[in-house]
């Protein structure tokens, strides 16, 4: 009962504060940009494509380089709308006051992610109702959009965590947020100098994010990166719960 | 040393902060109708024993007992007996006075009607109902301090814990929070700290005078004009105090 309630709480102080308004406005008004972008290069890519089979796809050549841009700016913005979550708690006591209502450190972890996740994932709805629109005039790979939307959403999910348990462990916002992008950026460039060096990637490819993107974009949804996102995920929040409980013995 | 059917008991409790012993053998109990008087200068460890009592802090040592029961052993059901109001009253800005209490309320896992009815009484009691649609990062702070009240007792605690309520109050807010701080009494016990003598006489029963982590005086007020001063200033430049 109590996890529901904070989510709710959290949800609805997220819902009255300017500032997730004006980060979900840049976010649609960029996505939006990319999105035309993305359609415009297709369009002009598309009769120099020999063949016109073997051309790529409105799914292949807009949707999933759309999706992967705006995960590139979740990098930025879970940390964002994440950083308050604890962090910003504790100086007012408003930590403190959900415990001494009765709340485990297990229920205040869950609530804070939940809400600030449902907010992501109404974003991540916005963002994929754009190419949605043009469903009637161009043929979409429902298959590799769903598995697109899926590995987005988790990926979200685990970034979300992720600030989640920078929020708590770093004794403010500001570093909750630095923490938080660190850890974010450094999953998704971690193997990037084995890329480049045209490695596979070896077991640093695994920790990475786009390993487990990349087969999604193509329209692949394997076991393995669905385990991987939830593992992350279960990870950070297991922490952040873990950090959170022991505030009472800590003080 | 415990008083036959105590609503709160504190036995030799012992805490530890940043490598500084806060608390040390805190012991004193408190009865229905009590309004006891946390004193002590500061950093005598007041708020930290409201917060050990409270549950927001667990105690190194010693033991925590509400109508007999051990807090530790049934955290959960025992915090539904106390009220608490940190210094900072933690109302959420961002939210008007009525959102904020239906929250505190849900947090404690009240029905909707109780909730409802609960919110009316106590925004009535603590004359908050004007201000009802007022966001609380807009309320002055003799406002919050009132809305914090409420909001501590919204599901009718049995002991109500009061971190320095007159801080920062102008003379005629501070006699409206006396005021209602001693309607609150009845039925119910109340620990406020303070490092106010004037506070504590006029409105407590009881004074527990906190040195340095100890309890040094542990007394019913009601002696002559002055005692309590002369009492805590003797308490406070004792040779302990003087050395540290």
């Amino acid at each position: 009962m109590t996890a529901p309630a904070i989510a709710r709480l959290d949800l609805k102080r997220l819902a009255v504060q300017p500032f997730p308004w004006v980060l979900a406005g840049i976010v649609v008004a960029m996505m939006a940009w990319q999105f035309l972008l993305g359609l415009s290069a297709f369009l002009h890519a598309q009769p120099t494509v020999p063949g016109a089979t073997a051309a790529i796809g409105f799914t292949d050549g807009v949707i999933g380089p759309y999706f992967l841009n705006f995960l590139q700016l979740c990098l930025v913005i879970a940390p964002l709308v994440t950083m308050q979550a604890l962090a910003g708690e504790r100086g007012d006591q408003r930590l403190a006051l959900l415990g001494a209502a009765g709340a485990s450190g297990l229920q205040i972890v869950a609530g804070k992610f939940l809400a600030r996740l449902a907010f992501l994932w109404l974003l991540l709805v916005v963002v994929a109702s754009m190419p949605l629109v043009l469903s009637g005039a161009t043929h979409i790979d429902w298959g590799q959009f769903a598995a697109v939307l899926v590995a987005t959403a988790l990926c979200v999910a685990a970034l979300t965590a992720i600030g989640i348990a920078a929020s708590a462990f770093a004794p403010g916002p500001a570093l909750a947020a630095a923490a938080a992008l660190l850890i974010g950026e450094g999953l998704s460039l971690i193997d990037a100098g084995v890329r480049l060096a045209g490695g596979g990637g070896g077991w640093l490819g695994h920790l990475a994010l786009h390993t487990h993107l990349a087969p999604a974009l193509r329209g692949l949804m394997r076991s393995e990166d669905i385990v991987y996102f939830l593992l992350v995920t279960a990870l950070a929040l297991a922490l952040a719960i873990r950090r959170v409980g022991a505030e009472r013995e800590r003080g | 040393m415990a008083e036959e059917g105590a609503l709160l008991q504190l036995d030799r409790i012992g805490r530890r902060l940043g490598g500084r012993s806060v608390l040390r053998d805190v012991s004193f109990t408190l009865g229905r109708g009590d309004v006891l008087g946390l004193l002590g200068v500061n950093g005598a460890g007041k708020s930290t024993t409201l917060a050990v009592i409270a549950g927001v802090l667990a105690p190194d040592a010693g033991t925590v007992r509400i109508g007999g029961r051990d807090v530790a052993e049934d955290v959960r059901a025992l915090r539904g007996r106390i009220g608490w109001v940190p210094e900072s009253v933690p109302l959420w800005p961002e939210l008007n006075l009525t959102e904020a209490l239906d929250a505190s309320g849900r947090l404690r896992g009240m029905p909707r009607t109780a909730r409802r009815t609960a919110i009316e009484r106590e925004l009535a009691r603590f004359e908050l109902t004007g201000l009802a649609r007022r966001l609380c990062g807009q309320l002055s702070l003799g406002q919050k301090r009132r809305a914090g009240l409420a909001q501590a007792l919204l599901h009718e605690p049995d002991l109500l814990l009061l971190d320095e309520p007159g801080n920062g109050l102008d003379p005629v807010q501070a006699a409206q929070l006396r005021e209602a701080i001693g309607s609150l009494s009845p039925g119910r016990g109340i620990i406020l700290s303070s490092h106010d003598l004037a506070e504590v006489e006029a409105m407590c029963n009881r004074v527990v005078v906190l040195h340095e982590g100890s309890v040094r005086h542990d007394a019913r007020l009601g002696g002559e004009p002055g005692w309590l001063d002369a009492q805590f200033r003797a308490i406070a430049v004792s040779p302990a105090s003087a050395a540290a």
